[in-house]
């Protein structure tokens, strides 16, 4: 009896649905049973999830609240990638072992089926595609191994380097008041130049190789991870304290542009003056010049 | 010595005593205008003629046609189609051709620039930099300008005006030839390449049309080969068919456009059209924008895809924020009014300029040093304007390809440069898809004041190249700060998206310029992929040309005047009805007998003073009492090949001639018959007769002397006709109505003008 009667709610509330809105009355009646179920204490989740499913399903909850936790903790400074590798490739096997699985009881109520695919919402699949996508959005692919176990050795390298800038930075800050006016850095300057060169070059490097790798173009980007690294560097390095000083060499310029702007008036003008005007030779029509139409043309003209 | 002129005097006079039946003469007419006079608007050049689209109707014709079975239409209807097919497969080839060697000689110098300017950056020394860059320019364009001034002339320009002749009747010297194509083609790459403002879609209708001309005669005159292939073709009216096809195939592959092309074609230039041909048209343009598609989609990397429909792809429009609401629709009509403003502005200018080129800068090593200063500014101005911009931009998540940091922050690029280093197609495309927020006005402004001056100022230089990216680019520079402009002073409240606008400027800038409506509705639209658009294009682009025409006409119709080409308009000017045909002829008219003296014909092909093309067969009635009656019509073409073939009734009679004459022999001169100079008439053959009446049309075009110009006009228009015969009620010639007759009568400022003829 209490396997039927959700069984039968269930059976009234589907022939609702199918007969439609005009058979209310059905409708009235299932609710009211579905209600009587609840009051009676009976499991409101339907025993429609075998336990096995039921683990995956939990396991998978918990996988991504930790890679959620991990992505949220590592937003900024930009870590995702070198921190979360592993909580994503653990719930990629969790996902896909709930994709597999297949429940022992029968063909209908395999795992898969009941997860991902028995609701509107699938919210499972949902986590799933967007945990995926931001994975790609950060393409962290690209500074992992093969086998995404672990950073790769070029993007050990790189991060080496930006820790060891930065600990410079630090370290001839450290020897200078904190109130200094900006324009004071020129300690960091000179002593980290070396490492901040090396660093930059080495992503440069990295982009230029990871351009090549890719087949299309400036679509390729590196992970967010060397990326973020990179920019923080940069700003503080030009920005804060103000490092970068390109040679403006304005009166050079000014000198070379205003010379080749110069040349086309002199073109012009000397074209103007010495190139003879290229004269047109009329060719006196042969026809008859009748009165009507000198009187139509010059009409027309004054 | 004589003048010309004063030889055509003698001619008029003694036209005066022979024909005594016309009383009115020249007689008050003011003759003292000066015999030279500096190029202006009003000429018409003696170097243009007609082409024969009037199928000669002579009994070899006729004989070919019975012979011919109706199996052989058939298959020469399916010849047609495997032509058209041919012609979209080579002009997207082309094309594909075309943006490859761009893409990569273009990538090349912007590296090499980049990495030098990175390097100075540094260390100082930028004014090498720009010396590099505008050297750089300069050889390359130097190298491309040349090839056109001293090889080719005619690829020079987008040769859209060419091609708008040609499709009218008119035959423009050398412009379907090979030798064009392969100029036109490495004449487009050069000065992309060199950095000009100019773009390699407009040359694309030109070469798309060479190579329709070159396919369907089956051979190359130029390459000396004959294929034996599509000799059905090799007439005018025909080759002007596939030549609608070409173009077509060239603005498909251009824009990824085929419906584009098709109307393009329709549009701007077949001046005669029929049903059939427009599927044949579609059919080619299709192919051609499928080839373009495949063989582009296979080079880069991702074989079916099939992304890349066009030479400038404007890149997806299907976003929600790109939509457009009706309450924008004003702003719109706005829009057009602006760049039918700025377009008659470009259009004036490159009028001044382009008339001052004609008078002054006319010898081919001057254009080749223009073109180079045209090159070495350009970069100067990019160079200047980079290096004193100060609108620096994230690199993170930006797609620029070239990105020059020079005095940005490290991480940042400058925002002008990737305006101004880059190619003008890929400019465009940023200016459309950049996020908003990219640009700040102050570039966007600059970089617009000194494009459209660039611009003007490159149109009209002896290299291959189109204005249609450059208006592209000035449009959605200016529109893309409008957009930008309205979401400030609106605060926000649309906040649209600005490259919407930016193509809406684009729009209407390029409306403005080239005046084109329907076929370039249907182009922008095909190249957005949105059929939504289609509506505010429509609007932007009708605004555009009703303002723009208010004060100049369009650029291409500008410079086919300047040209001084006898273009037929599709209707006579409206206030004309009180000329008649008596008025507009030319008179007297060399005729031939029916049966004449082969020293005559040779003499009156040899009279360099009047350089004929038809002449109308009389009776050659020996008795004077009978008049001589028009019996029909031959060209100089078929003249020339009689002369050759020496088929002289002295000659039948002997039974000297080995065959006779078939329509074959006359297709094979086509195109390019032999100049009577090279052809050798013995002192004995001179007086032997040749005998006309086989070899002429027999029933031309005639009409009476008191027909209107309006009427004459459009039989003559419509026809497409080479030579209008007018006759008197006695059936004898009195007078012959040539293109250039009616082509003088135009409707200007002050009501009816006409032409005066020159020899350019």
């Amino acid at each position: 009896c209490r396997v039927l009667l959700p069984a039968l709610a269930l059976a009234l509330l589907g022939l609702a649905a199918t007969v439609g809105p005009r058979q209310t009355l059905a409708l009235e009646v299932a609710e009211e049973l579905a209600e009587e179920l609840w009051s009676a204490g009976l499991p409101g989740d339907l025993p429609e999830l075998e336990p096995e499913c039921r683990s995956l399903l939990a396991a998978f909850a918990e996988g991504s609240a930790a890679l959620t936790g991990c992505l949220g903790r590592r937003a900024r400074p930009v870590r995702l990638c070198q921190d979360c590798h592993d909580h994503y490739r653990r719930l990629l096997a969790q996902y896909g072992s709930i994709a597999r699985a297949v429940g022992n009881s029968s063909e209908s109520h395999n795992c898969a089926k009941s997860i991902l695919t028995s609701d509107r919402l699938q919210i499972v699949v949902t986590l799933s595609e967007f945990f995926n996508e931001t994975w790609e959005a950060a393409n962290c692919a690209n500074c992992l191994k093969n086998n995404s176990e672990g950073l790769s050795n070029s993007t050990e390298e790189f991060l080496d380097l930006f820790n060891k800038s930065l600990t410079c930075f630090e370290h001839n800050l450290q020897g200078q008041a904190i109130d200094l006016s900006p324009n004071n850095y020129t300690e960091v300057c000179k002593n980290c130049n070396e490492t901040y060169t090396k660093l930059n070059d080495l992503y440069n490097h990295l982009q230029r190789m990871n351009r090549q790798g890719g087949e299309s173009g400036h679509s390729a980007h590196l992970c967010i991870d060397v990326e973020d690294a990179m920019n923080i560097t940069r700003k503080l390095w030009s920005r804060t304290f103000n490092c970068s000083f390109p040679c403006s060499d304005t009166v050079p310029v000014i000198a070379v542009s205003s010379f080749i702007l110069f040349l086309p008036i002199v073109f012009y003008l000397s074209s103007f003056l010495h190139s003879k005007q290229k004269k047109r030779i009329l060719i006196l029509p042969k026809r008859i010049q009748s009165n009507a139409s000198l009187v139509n043309i010059q009409e027309k003209y004054s | 010595q004589l003048t010309p002129s004063s030889l055509l005097r003698i001619g008029q006079l003694s036209n005066v005593d022979l024909n005594e039946d016309i009383h009115e003469l020249e007689t008050e007419l003011p003759r003292q205008r000066p015999n030279e006079i500096p190029h202006n608007e009003k000429l018409l050049s003696l170097k243009y003629e007609s082409l024969d689209y009037d199928n000669s109707e002579n009994q070899l014709f006729l004989e070919e046609e019975r012979r011919i079975n109706h199996a052989a239409f058939r298959t020469v209807e399916i010849k047609r189609w495997v032509i058209c097919a041919m012609i979209g497969i080579l002009t997207g080839l082309v094309a594909c051709f075309i943006d490859i060697v761009v893409e990569n000689l273009a990538g090349l110098k912007y590296r090499v620039v980049k990495d030098n300017i990175d390097k100075f950056t540094a260390k100082g020394g930028l004014s090498f930099s720009l010396l590099l860059w505008a050297t750089l320019n300069a050889s390359v364009v130097m190298v491309g300008s040349m090839i056109v001034a001293f090889i080719e002339p005619v690829a020079a320009g987008s040769g859209i005006p060419q091609i708008k002749c040609y499709l009218n009747g008119v035959k423009i010297p050398h412009v379907v030839r090979l030798k064009t194509l392969v100029i036109k083609v490495c004449g487009v790459i050069l000065s992309v390449v060199g950095g000009l403002a100019v773009g390699k879609e407009g040359p694309m209708i030109h070469s798309g049309s060479v190579i329709a001309a070159g396919i369907s005669q089956g051979r190359s005159t130029s390459l000396k080969r004959d294929f034996k292939i599509f000799e059905y073709f090799r007439r005018d009216t025909e080759k002007r068919d596939f030549v609608s096809a070409g173009a077509a195939a060239g603005v498909s592959a251009a824009f990824g456009a085929p419906v584009g092309g098709v109307l393009f074609s329709l549009e701007e230039g077949a001046s005669f059209w029929n049903q059939f041909l427009t599927w044949r048209i579609f059919f080619a343009s299709m192919i051609s924008t499928f080839t373009l598609n495949s063989v582009l989609s296979v080079y880069h990397g991702n074989a079916w895809d099939l992304s890349s429909p066009g030479l400038i792809n404007f890149g997806r429009f299907d976003s929600e924020k790109m939509g457009y609401t009706i309450q924008e629709i004003p702003i719109f009509i706005f829009m057009g009014v602006v760049g039918g403003i700025l377009g008659a502005l470009f259009n004036a200018l490159n009028y001044w300029l382009t008339m001052f080129r004609i008078r002054y800068i006319h010898r081919p090593c001057l254009q080749v040093v223009e073109a180079m200063l045209v090159a070495a500014v350009t970069a100067t101005v990019g160079f200047v304007m980079i290096y004193c911009s100060r609108d620096c931009q994230p690199i993170q998540g930006s797609s620029v390809a070239y990105p020059l940091q020079l005095f940005c922050a490290d991480g940042e690029y400058n925002s002008m440069a990737t305006a101004f280093f880059n190619t003008p197609e890929k400019s465009v495309v940023n200016l459309f898809h950049d996020p908003p927020g990219s640009y700040n006005p102050m570039t966007l402004g600059m970089f617009t004041l000194m494009y459209f001056f660039l611009a003007c100022w490159t149109y009209g230089l002896t290299v291959s190249a189109g204005v249609f990216i450059p208006s592209l680019l000035i449009g959605a520079a200016w529109g893309r700060l409008f957009g930008i402009s309205l979401s400030y002073l609106t605060k926000g409240s649309i906040w649209a998206d600005p490259g919407k606008y930016a193509l809406m400027g684009a729009a209407a800038q390029l409306g403005g310029i080239v005046r084109m409506t329907l076929s370039l509705t249907v182009i922008m639209m095909e190249a957005t992929g949105n059929v939504t658009y289609g509506f505010p294009i429509m609007l932007v682009l009708m605004t555009a040309k009703i303002v723009g025409d208010y004060f100049v006409e369009g650029l291409y119709d500008m410079h086919i005047q300047l040209q001084s080409v006898p273009f037929l308009h599709w209707e006579a000017p409206v206030t004309s009805h009180s000329l008649t045909a008596r008025e507009v002829m030319s008179t007297p008219v060399t005729c031939l007998r029916r049966i004449e003296r082969v020293g005559t014909v040779v003499d009156i092909l040899s009279d360099t003073s009047s350089n004929h093309n038809g002449f109308p067969v009389v009776e050659s009635n020996p008795d004077t009492t009978q008049v001589a009656g028009l019996r029909g019509l031959i060209l100089r073409s078929q003249l020339i090949v009689l002369l050759k073939h020496k088929v002289f009734v002295e000659r039948a009679n002997l039974n000297l001639v080995q065959r006779r004459l078939k329509l074959k022999d006359f297709r094979d001169a086509y195109p390019r018959f032999p100049p009577i100079q090279s052809i050798h008439v013995s002192q004995d053959e001179r007086e032997c007769m040749i005998d006309l009446s086989e070899f002429m049309n027999p029933s031309p075009y005639t009409v009476p002397q008191e027909a209107s110009l309006p009427r004459v006009f459009k039989l003559f228009r419509a026809l497409g006709l080479r030579h209008l015969v007018v006759v008197d009620n006695r059936n004898e010639v009195v007078g012959m109505v040539t293109r250039k007759d009616l082509a003088r009568y135009r409707l200007g400022k002050e009501g009816l003008e006409e032409l005066s003829l020159a020899q350019t």
